[in-house]
């Protein structure tokens, strides 16, 4: 209740003041009206990407309507089987996964020797994790194309996994260093005293204690893994190596007016990322207040 | 001679303050290695190459500021920059404008308010290639549901073709873009007022500050640090963006929505590599600056 809700003495149509009730009655109606019509704008196009994956072409081409008359799976049909998306899907999840854990492992090391030790040139390798997290892909995708030709790894998987840890190592150290300085150094302290070795202490004491900011790093770094066009488009040139992004792109460039299968990809590709997040949402809120994440 | 001065020397040499030194340098050096060889190479790297005239298959030979000059000549580096900066500032301000108008909004005691809130993430949950090609899909003049909307409803009797023509093509690719981006903002912001304490509006109350004033007085300094790193962060990555253009317009029609990164990706595959390094070298002037800013801004918030 702090700013919008009473903007000063309204006057009712009799010219007297409205009470403090109204007032507040009237500013929760308007919140709600205005709320609401965010919502619908924000629903709207998930419906559309829904219900286009659900319709038949003699309704999205000829006829269209905003409520199908019949329900199909044809585009998901086609889209599994001719298409073979679950192919490039499966690769999306090798890329993911391998990147996930090979960043969260090392960024892990890396945060905690930031956090809790002093040495030389700890500003210095602060300084470049951060703008290295702030380096756009779009200005290294050029050159890492070239590296990876020249490392014999242009059009595979693993050259891949490699330039994709270019953003995901700098981003899970970033938000790490952030967790990490939450734990009680007491706690740390403690379990040395009770003759836990450093390493110990890091996987007895900080990692367990960290971990729902280790579950919205690898959150965070698994959604970016799994959403990487550019780097994927300069990289792959044969079929068998697309990623799930890759091969709905090539959707759009190769059919004609592909519309309901591409919607059924949409749908496929994103719910399980969905439903992770709204599962998880209170770690991704702290997370992304904790270290800001690329939106 | 025996070896017991030797293991006695080596002894005093591994303190366990070194001990320690050596261990925390183990840690980090992994990550700085794969940083240095993944980021700050490359980073160089593409300073170098945009200074050569180098091809797919040939290294090429430096050419000094040929390929600048080059780009400075071309009328579609010149749509890319004045693109990309209308692309930043104006979907900046209707973030920013969204972000803190439904912050403010959530922040109220309202009934039901975490179920809004988890409705308004919903874009940001959303992976960016998919919530761009939903909107390519939405706009189109056949199958698209933003024409079906707007004529059925009477707003607008005829049907418009977004993405295809100039005039609509770049408020289009704004609109997808806030609607993919606005979240992140809100979800900051709300943050930053959440953290503001009540006693603060209490106190302003007392002094008689109508809501206004009040909102000058204690809402706009506490969200102050926030907006100001979510802002140059946004910046950042907006003007690097590439899905969104290309997946909605591939920067057509005849350049009017054309950007740095998808010229650069453009002039890979054309295969003049010399020339598209230039292209996303000349917007790391301006990147730098930004970086140098947000760094400065964050780490400050970070030894706090």
């Amino acid at each position: 209740m702090t700013v919008m809700s009473s903007d000063g003495p309204v006057r009712s149509k009799g010219g007297s003041v409205m009470s403090e009730r109204q007032r507040m009655i009237l500013g929760r109606l308007l919140s709600y009206l205005t709320l609401g019509i965010a919502v619908l704008l924000i629903l709207f196009p998930v419906y559309w990407m829904v219900i286009t994956s659900l319709k038949l072409p003699r309704e999205i081409y000829r006829v269209p309507s905003l409520w199908p008359k019949a329900f199909t799976l044809d585009n998901y049909y086609t889209l599994l089987f001719d298409k073979n998306f679950l192919h490039p899907i499966f690769n999306s999840l090798i890329v993911a996964t391998t990147v996930t854990v090979i960043s969260v492992i090392f960024s892990a090391f890396a945060a905690y020797s930031m956090v809790r030790f002093r040495y030389r040139f700890k500003g210095v390798i602060g300084r470049l994790i951060l703008f290295a997290y702030l380096t756009p892909g779009s200005l290294l995708f050029i050159p890492l194309s070239i590296l990876m030709a020249q490392l014999g790894l242009s059009n595979s998987l693993q050259g891949l996994i490699l330039v994709d840890l270019a953003f995901s190592v700098p981003l899970a150290t970033w938000l790490l260093q952030g967790y990490f300085r939450g734990v009680p150094r007491e706690l740390e302290e403690q379990g040395l005293i009770d003759g836990l070795s450093r390493m110990g202490a890091l996987f007895r004491i900080v990692l367990p204690l960290s971990a729902p900011g280790i579950a919205a790093v690898s959150i965070f770094v698994f959604t970016g893994a799994w959403n990487e066009l550019l780097f994927a488009l300069v990289l792959v040139t044969s079929e068998s190596q697309r990623t799930a992004p890759l091969a709905l792109n090539y959707l759009i460039t190769s059919d004609v007016l592909p519309w309901g299968p591409l919607m059924a990809g949409a749908v496929v590709s994103s719910l399980p990322l969905m439903i992770l997040y709204f599962v998880a949402q209170r770690f991704m809120v702290q997370g992304l207040t904790a270290g800001s994440v690329k939106g | 001679m025996t070896d017991t001065p030797v293991f006695r020397r080596r002894r005093q040499w591994l303190t366990d303050s070194r001990r320690t030194h050596l261990f925390a340098y183990a840690l980090v050096v992994p990550v700085l290695l794969l940083i240095i060889g993944l980021v700050a190479y490359p980073f160089g790297f593409a300073i170098w190459v945009s200074f050569t005239d180098r091809v797919i298959g040939s290294v090429g030979n430096f050419v000094g500021l040929a390929n600048f000059e080059y780009l400075s000549r071309s009328a579609t580096f010149g749509a890319a920059v004045s693109n990309t900066i209308f692309l930043v500032v104006v979907t900046g301000v209707l973030k920013l404008g969204i972000g803190l108008g439904l912050a403010l909004l959530v922040n109220q005691q309202l009934p039901g308010r975490g179920l809004f809130r988890s409705f308004l993430m919903l874009p940001w949950a959303m992976p960016a290639f998919v919530a761009f090609l939903t909107w390519r899909v939405l706009y189109q003049p056949v199958g698209g549901g933003l024409n079906l909307v707007l004529t059925q409803t009477g707003i607008y009797p005829h049907v418009i073709d977004w993405l295809g023509q100039r005039p609509t093509a770049m408020p289009s690719v704004i609109l997808a873009s806030v609607w993919r981006g606005f979240p992140f903002w809100f979800i900051s912001i709300l943050a930053a007022l959440q953290s503001i304490p009540k006693e603060l509006y209490e106190a302003a109350r007392v002094d008689g500050a109508n809501a206004w004033q009040r909102f000058w007085m204690v809402t706009a300094p506490g969200i102050r640090q926030v907006v100001l790193v979510t802002a140059l962060l946004s910046s950042i990555w907006t003007a690097n963006a590439f899905e969104h253009v290309w997946l909605l317009t591939q920067g057509g029609p005849s350049d009017a929505t054309m950007v740095f990164p998808v010229l650069a990706y453009f002039g890979m595959q054309t295969q003049r590599i010399g020339e598209a390094a230039a292209v996303s070298v000349s917007m790391m002037p301006v990147l730098l600056v930004l970086l140098i800013a947000v760094t400065a801004v964050m780490q400050r918030d970070d030894e706090r």
